[in-house]
Parts: structure tokens; sequence; C-alpha cells
């Protein structure tokens, strides 16, 4: 399963294969910092507001999109709140990973992450910056970067399937 | 001068953020023009309280945890707000603590970069930042900075924050450091996996619960 995580309300660019989206429906809670996700309902967070299956849903995906407005070389508060509050996708145990400190896995799926950013006048270093941070997440999933994109706005990527 | 000490972590109590802050006012604290004022910045919704102490200071110092290795979602919607708002038309100086549940500082470079970009996005002027590995630890230690000990890198890294900002004007802006705890990384994991399974019980489950695959 593709998992595409988005800000875009209206989002519909064609998905090849099965395939779920997140995107704005309703009001999303920011986390908390709270760890219940890891140490209350394992697996799952504690706030109810619709988007607390998303630590679930990336355990059943092979790949992972993030569509989303760039911010300062980050996603967009939304898609980041909705990422912020998935961590329970790994075990709250600490590996060392390429001589770095991170999670265990708690799935055994390894993630593909793809990343299309759009909006006008995205700098070098904010391109520079979003690519670290893809790799950095990928090391954290134990997954892979498959690719990343940048765009000037939504209707450029008008043509792409995902 | 006035200095903004901007909690932005989500826990409006307890957090390292806080602690982080607390032990650059003791640095602060004493110098001569210096005056700090308290800033909260726990949800995605800037309040008005927070409008009228940015207004009025002449440094903003963000202390944040990373998250997903980059800032948190909440602050990202605050930082955006904080563009809109005073875009090209506000000198102010900006500095960076983002502090990491991992044992490595430098996993918050991402997040630095990205406070660095939204800084020369809206005009600011980006002073320096820090990485601050195994934030985990810090509640535990001495409420006050450190010369020795596990704190100690932590509060040297500190304390030359304070000399810049007291600066700030003459001296420039130096370049992101990466510290962490002088705490040997095993134990921090041994510490920290103990804590997860001490918290799981005392939410009525089991150790093997932590491992579950809903
Ligand atoms: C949603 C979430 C994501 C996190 N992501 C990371 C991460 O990518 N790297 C890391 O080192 N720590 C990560 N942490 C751990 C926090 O940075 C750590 O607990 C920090 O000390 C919290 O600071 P605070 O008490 O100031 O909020 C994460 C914690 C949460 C709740």
């Amino acid at each position: 399963m593709k998992l595409i995580i988005t800000d875009i309300e209206e989002f519909n660019l064609p998905v090849e294969g099965e395939y779920k989206v997140i995107k704005p429906e309703s009001g999303i809670h920011h986390c908390v910092g709270c760890f219940g996700c890891w140490t209350k309902t394992p697996g799952k967070c504690v706030i109810h507001d619709g988007y607390e299956n998303t630590g679930i849903n990336m355990g059943k995906c092979s790949e992972m999109i993030l569509v989303s407005r760039c911010f300062y070389g980050s996603v967009s508060p939304f898609v980041k709140m909705v990422q912020d509050r998935a961590i329970s996708y790994v075990h709250p145990d600490f590996v060392i990973r390429k001589g770095e400190m991170h999670h265990k896995r708690r799935y055994e799926n390894v993630i593909a992450l793809s990343l299309y950013l759009y909006g006008e006048n995205i700098t070098e270093a904010e391109k520079e910056t979003a690519a670290s941070i893809m790799d950095a997440n990928a090391d954290n999933y134990d997954g892979q970067v498959k690719q990343i994109r940048f765009f000037s706005n939504i209707e450029e990527m008008e043509g792409l399937v995902l | 001068m006035r200095i903004a000490l901007i909690d932005a972590s989500p826990k409006a109590k307890g957090s390292t953020s806080g602690i982080l802050l607390d032990d650059l006012r003791h640095c602060l604290s004493g110098r001569a023009g210096m005056e700090m004022v308290d800033v909260a910045l726990h949800s995605p919704q800037m309040q008005e309280e927070a409008w009228e102490k940015l207004d009025c200071a002449d440094g903003w110092v963000f202390a944040c945890p990373l998250y997903v290795d980059c800032l948190p979602g909440h602050l990202l919607s605050c930082l955006a707000q904080m563009d809109e708002k005073y875009s090209g038309g506000k000198e102010i100086a900006v500095y960076g603590i983002v502090n990491c549940g991992f044992y490595e500082g430098i996993q918050a470079e991402t997040a630095l970069k990205v406070m660095q970009n939204w800084c020369a996005k809206a005009g600011f002027a980006w002073r320096g930042g820090i990485g601050v590995g195994g934030g985990g630890a810090l509640d535990i230690m001495t409420a006050t900075p450190q010369e020795h000990g596990p704190k100690a890198p932590i509060s040297k890294a500190l304390s030359e924050m304070a000399d810049n900002i007291t600066e700030a004007g003459k001296g420039s802006a130096w370049e992101n450091r990466y510290v962490s705890v002088a705490f040997p990384r095993f134990l921090y994991k041994m510490a920290g996996q103990m804590g997860w399974r001490h918290e799981i019980k005392a939410n009525g489950g089991k150790s093997k619960d932590l491992g579950k695959r809903p």
C-alpha cells in the first residue's frame, strides 16, 4: 500500500495501485510529546481526532509519499503534525545504526520515502535541507529515500502519477 | 537589551527545553542591561500575549525538541505566522536550541537548518544554534549550569551563547555547536529503555507490550 500524506485538501493526483491518503479533513491536534503511543496504547496515538492511526498505516505501507508545501525546507505544519503523531511506527527501544542512536523497528516493512514539495521560490538551501531531512527520516524509519522533487505550484504537478 | 526566551516544547511543564532556557537565563542574569521575558509557544496558534512580548524584544532564543528530524509541527505553524507578520520589517537576532532524545546532538542539525532558512526568508538575523544530544537525561541532573559532570558540555555551550547574546551587534554569529551529555551512550540507552518499561508498567501494561503491532 502507498501511504500519501498531503496538505492539499482537494488532492486528486492519480495513484497507481492500492493507496491511502491522509489530508486535512478536520482540524488536527499537534503531538503533545506524551509518549502515550509507546507506553499507554503502544502503536497508536492517544489523541482521538481521526489522525491517531498513521503509525499503524505506516506499518502496512511499502511507500510513504509526502506531498506538501515547502516551509523553510520542511514539509508544512499539517504534514509535519501527522508525522509527529506517528512515531509509534518505531519501537521506543534504541539501536545504533550507522554509528548513531535510532529506534528499533516495530514492524518489518521497509518504507520507500518520496517527497514532492511545492512552493514559489524554494531556495537551494531549502532544497538541501529537505534532502537532509529525508535522509535522516530514512535512517530513523530504517527505510530508503526513493525520490525528492520540487514544484513551483500545485498545478505544475499535473500529469504526475504517484 | 531585551531577550525573549521562547519555550517551544509542546509541553507546558517539565520539558527539557524549559530546563535549557532556565540554564541560559542563569547565564544571562546579572549581566548589565540584560532583561529577559518568557514566551510560551506550546500550540500551533500564536497567542496575543506572545505577540506582545515578541514585538518588543531585541533577540529571540527558541528552545524546542527535535521531532522526526525537524522542528515540531506546532512550532512550524508559529514560525509561519511570525514570518507573515514581521517579514522584512523586523531587525531581530535569532538563536535556536534544539534538544534531541537521541544521544548525538548533531541529529538536531536539520532542525537548526530549518530555523536558519526561516530567518533567511523573513529577513531575521540568524546568530547561531546549539544541538543538544541526550535531552532525555537532563531532568534528572542538577538544576543549575555545571562546570563539571554530565551536564558540563551543555552548560559550556549555553554560556558561550549567553556571551554572544550579550555582545550582539559587536560579536559575530557563530557556527552552530553540537553537544551531548557527558555520560556514556550505552548507559543513556539502558536508562532510557528502563524508563519505557517503568512507564508502561505504571500505565498498567507489561514490558512486552512495548512491541505490540496494532
Ligand atoms: C513526536 C516525537 C518525535 C521525536 N523525534 C525525535 C527525533 O527525530 N530524534 C530525536 O533525537 N529525538 C526525537 N524525539 C525525542 C525528543 O526530542 C526528546 O524527548 C526531547 O528531549 C523532548 O524535549 P522537550 O521536553 O523539550 O519537549 C521525538 C519525540 C517526539 C514526541
